[in-house]
């Protein structure tokens, strides 16, 4: 059954008050959650990308932050998208404890998240011994970015994969494996074929909430420094005056994935299956 | 050859308890039964995609039980042909193709070529069932699976499109097993039939034979027998009942006499005495405007209550005290007879016709 198509039709009684109630608490809300992010674009976007120019510093941190969300949500697809499809395609025993746990990122504050990674893969553990065994430090270096960035982002790839393949029916794989698929062969031909968009959406996502952590990086990692603790180091040293500029810069990185998430949806709802 | 031996399987609502059947190697096999009978989840567990929780299943003589789908060597096409709907038409059929060229060898069969390269998205229900069939018959198998494969098809392209399976079923000699709810077509397809409700097996066997002798009243009604009567059943001593040279007598052991409501009927059956159900498909029963003088037990007099004539057949009921009785014969023998409601007519068919459940 097909959704109703959205209308602009006018509309009569208590349905035109409702909407202009709708309007107005719609119109608050919306400002309430842009205006401010509007007034640090509008009064530092401009200085910032001056900056962008000269400031080494701030081109470093960009460059680093951009760099581990990538990273980061290159491991998140190679080991949250075999999960995400074991728990929408499988039955097993401790499922839902499985989601649950997956979950568990999302709901702890971010500096918890930090602290929790420093005791697990600290250097005084045995996780974190084994790391350094092959070079890897989780405090004060690029993998403790990475590290942070994927503990708390992942969840929402995983999420957004879970949700991408609960939409592809199970029947086109059956329909793949009865024509020869192997289980590996039918999931690359079919599923993610079909799923590739929720999975990218998900991917960006996860990229552009990557960017802009703070709490568990600045706890791990303090140099190098990641774009949101420059601007955090800023504010400490410059007030607002040397925050605003890179805190629009940031913006601005973060805006770039919105828009593409935007049309890859404006593409999925054209390409839409139509309903038989 | 399918061989299901004691499956269950599925889950919810629909779940299959105890099912065996056997289709017989290169045999078309027909499985009916109502919406929600498990037809599907069948299929679903002879393809391996459902897991079994007991049971085996044997195909081409192996015991496939516990081989993944793709090493079954079958082909699945579902009722709603489940098309990828990232791949044009020619992709899809040559998705699982056996060897090159047999995917547009079937993409003629099945009239797909002014279509081949459309977004399946794009095609009506029919094309996509069509697109479904090729693409399974290109994979080539030695067990084919289908679900009610031409239920989107008009009239005309299904008898068209069930004739090209037939006659690619009779070159490569594979074999079907084919569910569907209609009787017609089971009748027209099957070289078996088994009757399928509430996840259990009711009966299998030649599709003549679960018309005229079906297990239950249920399934009676399900195959379109129209005179079905609830009763009781008497074995009776006749020294005439009315069979011929050469009938199987172990099935004609005894006469019996049942009585439904005012009517007593003749009929020849192994059944005891106590309750039962007749069954006289609308075809075995005989009108004429006088008695008969044959050897027929059954014969009444009754009135004309309804006829309803449906291209080259008519269908008439008539009231035998109390009773109605549905007659089928052609629309031109109603014609001659001036069948008409208030007409008054003889009701005649033999014991033999009556079948006892």
């Amino acid at each position: 059954m097909s959704a109703l198509p959205r209308t602009t039709a006018p509309l009569v009684g208590g349905g035109a008050i409702a909407t202009v109630v709708s309007g107005l608490l719609g119109s608050l809300f919306l400002l309430f959650l842009v205006g401010p992010v509007a007034g640090v674009v509008g009064s530092g976007a401009a200085e910032g990308f001056r900056l962008l120019a000269s400031d080494s510093e701030l081109q470093a941190a960009l460059a680093l932050t951009a760099a581990s969300a990538t990273l980061a949500t290159l491991l998140a697809l190679l080991g949250a998208t075999p999960i995400a499809w074991l728990l929408e395609r499988r039955s097993f025993r401790g499922r839902s404890v499985v989601a649950a746990l997956l979950d568990i990122p999302l709901l702890i504050p971010h500096p918890v998240a930090g602290i929790a990674l420093l005791l697990a893969l600290g250097r005084v553990t045995l996780a974190g011994r084994g790391l350094e065994l092959f070079g890897l430090h989780v405090t004060g270096s690029v993998t403790g970015i990475v590290l942070a960035m994927l503990f708390v982002s992942s969840p929402l790839y995983l999420n957004a994969a879970r949700e991408s393949f609960a939409k592809v029916d199970p029947r086109y794989e059956a329909v793949a494996r009865t024509l020869g698929d192997s289980p590996w062969r039918a999931f690359r031909r079919v599923t993610l074929p079909l799923s590739r968009r929720g999975l990218l959406a998900g991917a960006i996502v996860m990229w552009a909430r990557s960017v802009s952590e703070f709490g568990a990086i600045v706890i791990l990692v303090y140099h190098p420094r990641v774009a949101s603790v420059l601007i955090w180091e800023r504010f400490n040293v410059s007030g607002l005056r040397g925050a605003v500029p890179v805190a629009a810069v940031l913006i601005l990185l973060a805006v770039i994935p919105l828009l593409l998430l935007r049309m890859l949806r404006g593409d999925e709802i054209r390409e839409a299956p139509r309903a038989e | 050859m399918i061989s299901v031996e004691g499956i269950s399987a599925g889950a919810g609502a629909r779940p299959l308890t105890d099912v065996s059947l056997v289709v017989p190697q290169g045999s078309y096999g027909v499985v009916i039964g109502p919406a929600g009978a498990g037809k599907t989840t069948l299929l679903e567990a002879i393809a391996g995609i459902v897991p079994l929780r007991a049971g085996r299943v044997h195909l081409s003589g192996e015991d496939v039980t516990t081989w993944p789908p793709e090493e079954r060597r079958l082909s699945l096409v579902y009722q709603h042909a489940w098309l990828f709907p990232h791949l044009d038409v020619a992709q899809n059929v040559a998705y699982g193709e056996a060897e090159p060229g047999v995917a547009d060898a079937m993409i003629e069969r099945f009239g797909l070529q002014d279509v081949r390269d459309h977004d399946v998205r794009v095609l009506s229900g029919g094309e996509r069932q069509l697109v479904a069939l090729a693409r399974a018959l290109a994979h080539r198998p030695e067990v084919l699976l289908l679900d009610e494969p031409f239920g989107a098809l008009d009239p005309r392209r299904r008898a068209a499109v069930r004739r090209e399976v037939r006659t690619i079923y009779y070159e490569r000699r594979f074999t079907v097993l084919h569910v569907t709810h209609d009787f017609a077509e089971a009748g027209a397809l099957g070289d078996t039939l088994a009757v399928l409700d509430g996840g259990r097996l009711l009966q299998q066997g030649a599709p003549e034979m679960v018309l005229r002798k079906p297990a239950t009243p249920w399934i009676a009604e399900f195959v379109g027998a129209e005179n079905v009567f609830a009763g009781d059943a008497r074995p009776i001593r006749d020294s005439s009942p009315d069979w011929r040279d050469g009938d199987d007598l172990e099935q004609l052991e005894h006469a019996v006499a049942f009585n439904t409501g005012a009517l007593t009927l003749y009929a020849l059956g192994h059944v005891l005495p106590g309750p039962a159900h007749a069954v006289i498909r609308a075809e075995e029963v005989m009108l004429s405007l006088g008695p008969r003088t044959t050897s027929v037990r059954n014969q009444f007099h009754g009135i004309v209550s309804d006829v309803t004539a449906a291209g080259a057949l008519t269908r008439v009921t008539v009231q035998v005290t109390g009773t109605p009785i549905v007659a089928a014969l052609t629309t031109r023998s109603a014609g001659e007879l001036d069948l008409a409601p208030g007409r008054e007519v003889w009701v005649a068919f033999k014991a033999m016709s009556v079948h006892l459940c």
